[in-house]
């Protein structure tokens, strides 16, 4: 049973929901024709579920697919949808864009209300279940096991390693595979990317803050879904919040803010305590308690961040790695599941012709192309660019409309935004940004690294205004890393500082300007930090605090930091995010 | 090099810290509803016991005593290459104090056969005693070092260093004998994938499980059912009393010179004023 080398058919790395959506779809053809297979899921979490977070409100039509029959099982739901609202949000009051005005992306009536930690976990017990009764059909499931090392041979992936930095192979830590399909969010897979030059353009991320609460039992807003804009992100920066109804009484409250702003302080989990201190919210939380935070990354290039190519010999890359997220629907769950299904049905065909060479892969692209992901990447090629091409948009006009929400009404305000600016402009700026929406082609795009936007001394123009709220609603930082159940291991160093020296002259230039550097003003979880050692102001980290979210490396000015996945399970525990 | 040829590490499984346990109605822990753990304790000991293996040879054989559940730390055992486990699960040992505990471990370690080294944890994180191990030695007649911090093996001895207050000493022991690890021994190496692919392997073939686990109840070990569980124990749980949650605020002082943080920190804080001053 124990042969020297540790090798399987297929090695996923990461227990996500494409992971979960490619063994499920592999399993059930296999299954059908009585094919052999085996298959290793190497998950850093201490268990599957423990390192995801997600919104989520999701499009069920993947899960329709996979489990026909899910609507008869214990399939974990929070609820379906029965009220999706666009909300533009003032210092004060909300307004909710009529339904007439959204494009039909967010419009989430029908959708199911997950919490996808619950969700994965349940794929996962269903997986077992699937194979307990088939022989032909060996699955390994790895938690506490992080792939570290992709292992090239020419160039070809064979492979990948389980522990940090060794030297020579290590045997009992290293697993091969016909094919490796990477679905992380970017640890690995960036490996693969640069080792075969796939990616012209640069991802851009957003990160993702959330927080679950406990309501008072007289608060039910279960089936109710809110995304907005506005308050309290005036500073150029591109995000809003959501706001889920579950059942049981329970509430999710999180922002995404995108990691291009120019702003060097986002401080995202900040940023949403004051989201949090808008009386609407108060209201809703005000006899409360929060029950869990957490945070990730999301990748948000789209269509002009897509790789070259999907598969390379011997890997292919799903979901996040490969980056379909979908930010103008708020679609990611769905189509990295479909990308699972897709990658499915082409390894099923590799293992019927035993080929897996890059020629039968290349199908997968293929098949990509033509569903639903890319289809609706390209219509909303343009979305993310339209913001970014027009600071004005969030700078000037939406202040303006925020105002009026608050004091007027807000068709007054599009007037005003005429008034106050050029009309004529505000009017093109207008015609423009529907154009760029509704997809008219207007060439590709470029997109910058995101630190690159970073402007070291810039100022808002405007400040929200933040009062009467119940202080007992709100967290500091490090009262929310409480909340996202940490722990480590002894000896654990997972971000790599790569030069002191860059550090301590980007501490100087934005010590100078009177603010923090990126990565202690943008972790999600009060690991950087500043320490006077002999007179020095150096950079420093609590790293038994992080969560993972990987912010710190995007946004880092120098690209002096590399957040690599931790070990032994270590990290926090996000079950019921 | 001493000639070991048996190691037998005590491991214990545990309700989870990081999971609220639930409490019942008499104050007990109420561990079908609580995650569970290997005992953080025991970490040590069986890094002591894979340590031996590993420089002085032998085998490693794990013991644990509980519901059937329990099995669980011995797979995550076995994934750190030990070589053989029993269970001891008997529903008579329901609510068992350390007297009954220690003389039913004592009774799988004589029915376990020959043995060099018996490594115990210091002590477990939900009775938080530190008893069992050396009332085992007692009943088994053994020699003992507790509080193990380091240790090596030198013809048929033990040459241990243990944790006294105030600094630390060092012992001879005669092999046979027990030895309680203290937490500051070398944490825990993280399983091997190999291992844990064994594992993987032995959850699809229950009958390969049984050859390395064996779960064996009181009748195997020719217990006598009086001297275990409730029966057997002389403690009593007079009462329990739920301290507050959790919670509060936390400030993090940073990017200032030490003195000026610790004087924020004193001028922040309720101290009493003979600490302030």
């Amino acid at each position: 049973m124990i042969n020297n080398r540790i090798e399987y058919d297929f090695v996923l790395v990461g227990g996500g929901p494409s992971s979960f959506a490619l063994a499920h779809h592999l399993v059930d053809l296999a299954s059908k024709n009585n094919t052999k297979f085996t298959m290793a899921i190497l998950e850093k979490g201490k268990e599957f579920g423990s390192h995801i977070v997600s919104g989520a409100v999701s499009d069920l039509r993947v899960i329709q697919k996979l489990f026909p029959d899910y609507k008869s099982t214990d399939f974990p739901m929070e609820g379906i949808c029965n009220e999706s609202f666009f909300s533009i949000l003032g210092n004060e009051k909300k307004w909710d864009v009529p339904n007439f005005l959204l494009p039909d992306g967010l419009k989430k009536e029908g959708c199911a209300i997950l919490t996808l930690s619950h969700v994965i976990y349940w794929m996962y017990n269903k997986l077992k279940e699937k194979i307990s009764k088939n022989p032909n059909i060996q699955i390994d499931f790895f938690t506490g096991f992080s792939a570290h090392k992709v292992i090239f041979k020419e160039d070809k992936i064979i492979g990948v390693q389980v522990v940090e930095q060794s030297y020579e192979e290590d045997p009992d830590n290293t697993v091969y595979g016909k094919v490796t399909c990477f679905g992380d969010k970017g640890f690995l897979s960036r490996d693969v990317i640069e080792k075969y030059k796939l990616r012209d353009n640069p991802q851009i991320w957003s990160i993702g803050v959330k927080e679950v609460w406990q309501l008072n039992e007289r608060k039910d807003f279960s089936g109710k879904v809110w995304h907005t804009m506005g308050f309290p992100l005036i500073d150029g920066s591109f995000g809003g919040g959501f706001i889920y109804g579950m059942r049981d009484h329970k509430l999710t409250i999180g922002m995404v803010i995108s990691l291009d702003s120019e702003n060097p302080n986002i401080n995202p989990q900040q940023r949403l305590q004051d989201l949090k201190k808008h009386p609407w919210i108060q209201e809703m939380i005000k006899d409360g308690k929060m029950l869990k935070y957490g945070a990730a990354v999301l990748p948000e290039g789209g269509y002009y961040s897509l790789p070259k190519k999907f598969a390379v010999e011997g890997g292919l890359l799903l979901g996040d790695a490969l980056g379909i997220l979908d930010i103008e629907r708020l679609s990611g769950i769905d189509k990295g599941m479909e990308s699972g299904y897709q990658a499915a049905e082409v390894l099923y065909e590799a293992l019927i012709k035993n080929d897996f060479s890059e020629t039968p892969l290349s199908k997968y692209k293929e098949r990509l192309m033509t569903s639903f992901v890319v289809k609706e990447l390209k219509a909303g090629r343009y979305f993310r660019f339209a913001w970014q091409e027009n600071p004005r948009l969030l700078k000037s006009y939406l202040p303006i409309l925020m105002d009026n929400i608050d004091h007027t009404n807000p068709y007054l305000g599009f007037l005003k935004i005429g008034l106050k600016n050029n009309p004529i402009k505000a009017i093109i700026d207008g015609i423009r940004l529907k154009i760029l929406m509704d997809g008219y082609e207007v060439g590709p795009v470029k997109y910058k690294f995101d630190y690159q936007n970073i402007i070291p001394n810039f100022n808002p123009d405007k400040k929200i205004k933040t009062e009467n709220y119940i202080k007992e609603t709100i967290y500091s930082r490090p009262d929310a890393v409480f909340y996202a159940k940490t722990k480590y291991h002894e000896g654990n160093m997972h971000i790599d500082e790569f030069n002191a020296d860059v550090c301590l002259k980007c501490i100087k230039t934005y010590d100078a300007l009177g603010k923090d550097t990126p990565c202690v003003s943008d972790c999600t979880a009060e690991v950087h930090r500043i320490d006077i050692i002999s007179g020095k102001r150096m950079h420093g980290m609590s790293l038994e605090n992080c969560i993972q979210c990987r912010t710190c490396e995007i946004v880092c000015p120098e690209v002096n930091l590399r957040v690599r996945p931790t070990m032994e399970g270590s990290g926090p525990d996000f079950m019921g995010l | 090099m001493g000639d070991i040829q048996n190691i037998f590490v005590l491991i214990k499984q545990v309700p989870d810290q990081s999971s609220k346990a639930g409490i019942n109605p008499d104050g007990t822990i109420d561990r079908a509803r609580a995650k569970r753990m290997l005992n953080p304790f025991d970490r040590y000991a069986l890094q002591a016991a894979l340590h031996t293996k590993k420089t002085y040879g032998g085998k490693v054989t794990a013991i644990s005593m509980g519901p059937p559940a329990a099995v669980e730390i011995l797979l995550e055992a076995l994934e750190h290459s030990v070589d053989k486990c029993y269970l001891l699960s008997d529903k008579r040992l329901a609510a068992s104090d350390t007297l009954a505990t220690a003389y039913a471990l004592h009774k799988v370690i004589k029915y376990a056969g020959d043995f060099d080294l018996i490594f115990c944890g210091l002590q477990t994180t939900d009775g938080d005693t530190a008893q069992v191990g050396p009332q085992i030695a007692e009943r088994l007649n053994l020699p003992q070092v507790s509080y193990c911090e380091d240790f090596k093996i030198e013809e048929t001895k033990v040459i241990a260093k243990r944790v006294v207050e105030g600094g630390y000493e060092w012992v001879k022991m005669q092999i046979p004998g027990l030895i309680t690890v203290a937490n500051s021994y070398h944490p825990l190496e993280y399983k091997t994938l190999r291992g844990a692919r064994m594992v993987q392997h032995l959850l699809r073939n229950e009958e390969e499980k049984t050859n390395y686990i064996k779960i064996i109840t009181l009748d195997d070990i020719k217990a006598d059912p009086v001297k275990c569980g409730l029966k057997g124990s002389p403690t009593i749980v007079a009462r329990t009393d739920k301290v507050s949650e959790i919670g509060g605020s936390c400030i993090v002082y940073q990017g200032l010179p030490a003195e000026q943080m610790v004087s924020n920190l004193v001028k922040n804080t309720n101290l009493p004023e003979f600490i302030k001053s």
